[in-house]
């Protein structure tokens, strides 16, 4: 390894580990008061930082000094591998849901989930949604073989707690009072329209339904998922859907090839 | 609209967005960071877009990583050049530091190790990114707080070299320098004076932490009165180049930092006078 390489990986390593690397820099006595320790402290607390504004409804239910405490260990187990820091947290959830004694509710690993898909739909891919009036010129032969498609920001959680009220009152206070959450196995749509996010929860069904169309199920596929599951008028169902997801924004135009 | 850029900018934040939008301001250009724009689409590029149809703007990175002995990302050089593409800076700037070994990124600036190694480690890599942005690369100095055994020369004369080996060019971080020289014992106007003038294309002005001996680079404060005679002395040594305040945390309202800018674009205005009296 070369001679920069060695220091990098030192100097790296004493960031990581929080030892200093004895040797590296000039007469460590004379140095300015500081010195490597700001390097310690500054990528401790960017990191902080960034999972903060990554899950901010999470911080507000733990509040900062459980918030600093997850953090500091996710920071120790995760570094970044990330070219911008804004993704820094992706496996925060997973962090939770593997040992979620880190956390003093369960419920708050939905809440982390939550939090993340937000973050992602924020800056997702771009959509122009389906309208009404797209529609207007399929022919009656052309439903069977339509293919509906979900706006790209869509995410389809599979939650275990109903965790939705609690994620909009911390989202809107950050001192707002809560009740404690229920065990509440159930679906939650995160999906941007334009450039605002919306969510909202949803029934199995539906849920599947999207996930179907978002593997390139046609309508008349959809249809038949539908009757499987006991539904007597399929066709009647997924037009109700339809209609909804229309008013939502929740599917989008067909992109053209350049 | 890529083409030179003259006066007094601002960094642009996310909190300003809409001051942007919906009047002029008093500001020249902006300096956008890159890797905030680096998404697929949402909030970030939609504003992006509807402020360049009205500002001029350069790409400020953090993360080009130029320095570290890891090869150079080509997906983020990509990512990079297509956003150029997008929004036609009038130039592309990130740091002369590293950020991280190892595929790991620390998320920091980090100083380098001033040796001619460095320096042969450095002059392929610039090349590299400036073959794939086709245009000069411009690179900052950056504010430390240690210095490593392994030094061989000072950190200007490690810019001047490496300027003269790559054609890059600099960004100049006024207030980097002066932290830098408070830490280590230098003289923040030698510094300055050891630098190419024609090579430095913008500055950077910003505030800092004093914690008595000494500073921290923080870019949440306004310019200290130090600062600002270190900007009036390289305005009398360079001539005018296109300066910017940098605030990164504690954003002000839009006016406040406006004003601040007013500041700098009469300190130059009497320095560039100055400067024609005296000669």
């Amino acid at each position: 390894m070369s001679a920069l390489g060695e220091l990098q990986q030192r100097f790296q390593r004493a960031v990581l580990s929080e030892n200093p690397a004895p040797g590296l820099f000039v007469a460590e006595g004379t140095q300015p008061v500081g010195g490597f320790d700001l390097y310690l402290q500054a990528y401790r607390a960017r990191l902080a930082a960034a999972l903060r504004d990554n899950f901010p409804v999470l911080h507000r239910a733990l509040g900062d000094d459980a918030f600093a405490t997850l953090a500091r260990s996710y920071i120790d187990l995760h570094p970044s591998h990330f070219r911008s820091i804004r993704w820094f947290g992706d496996a925060l959830p997973g962090f939770l849901a593997d040992a979620p004694e880190r956390v003093p509710h369960p419920a708050l690993v939905d809440l982390a989930r939550m939090d993340w898909a937000m973050r992602a739909a924020f800056d997702a891919a771009d959509a122009i949604p389906l309208s009404f009036g797209d529609l207007a010129s399929l022919q009656p032969d052309d439903w069977p073989g339509q293919h509906f498609v979900p706006v790209r920001s869509l995410q389809v959680l599979d939650l275990s707690w109903s965790i939705e009220p609690i994620w909009k009152a911390l989202n809107d206070a950050a001192d707002a009072a809560t009740d404690e959450p229920q065990a509440l196995p159930h679906a939650l749509l995160i999906w941007r329209p334009a450039l605002d996010c919306c969510w909202r929860s949803a029934e199995a069904g539906e849920a599947a339904a999207l996930r179907a169309l978002s593997r390139g199920a046609s309508f008349a596929d959809w249809c038949t998922v539908i009757a499987a599951a006991g539904d007597p008028q399929p066709a009647m169902t997924a037009a109700t859907l339809l209609r909804r997801w229309l008013d939502e924004g929740l599917l989008a135009k067909a992109e053209t090839p350049a | 609209m890529s083409g030179t850029i003259e006066g007094f900018g601002l960094g642009l934040r996310t909190e300003h967005y809409r001051d942007f939008v919906a009047a002029p301001q008093a500001v020249d250009w902006l300096e956008v960071i890159s890797e905030n724009y680096l998404v697929e689409g949402g909030k970030p590029l939609h504003f992006l877009d509807r402020i360049r149809r009205d500002y001029p703007m350069v790409m400020h990175g953090v993360s080009l990583s130029i320095g570290s002995v890891d090869a150079l990302d080509a997906g983020y050089l990509r990512q990079i050049k297509a956003l150029a593409d997008r929004i036609e800076p009038a130039w592309v700037s990130d740091h002369l530091c590293w950020t991280g070994a190892g595929s790991l990124n620390l998320h920091d600036l980090l100083p380098l190790p001033y040796t001619e190694a460095t320096l042969r480690h450095l002059v392929p890599r610039v090349a590299q990114v400036q073959d794939i942005l086709g245009r000069p690369l411009v690179l900052e100095n950056v504010s430390s707080y240690v210095a490593f055994r392994a030094d061989e020369m000072s950190e200007w004369e490690f810019i001047r070299e490496l300027v003269t080996r790559t054609a890059c060019e600099l960004l100049l971080d006024v207030n980097n320098v002066y932290v830098s020289s408070v830490n280590h014992g230098f003289d923040a106007q030698h510094f300055i004076d050891a630098l190419p003038p024609a090579a430095v294309r913008q500055i950077h002005l910003a505030g800092h932490e004093d914690h008595g001996r000494y500073l921290v680079d923080t870019h949440d404060q306004p310019v200290c009165e130090a600062v600002w005679k270190l900007y009036v002395d390289t305005v009398r040594r360079l001539g005018h180049v296109p300066t910017m305040i940098e605030r990164d945390d504690h954003i002000p309202p839009l006016p406040e930092l406006i004003s601040e800018l007013d500041v700098a674009r009469s300190l130059a205005r009497r320095a560039l006078d100055d400067t024609r009296h005296a000669a």
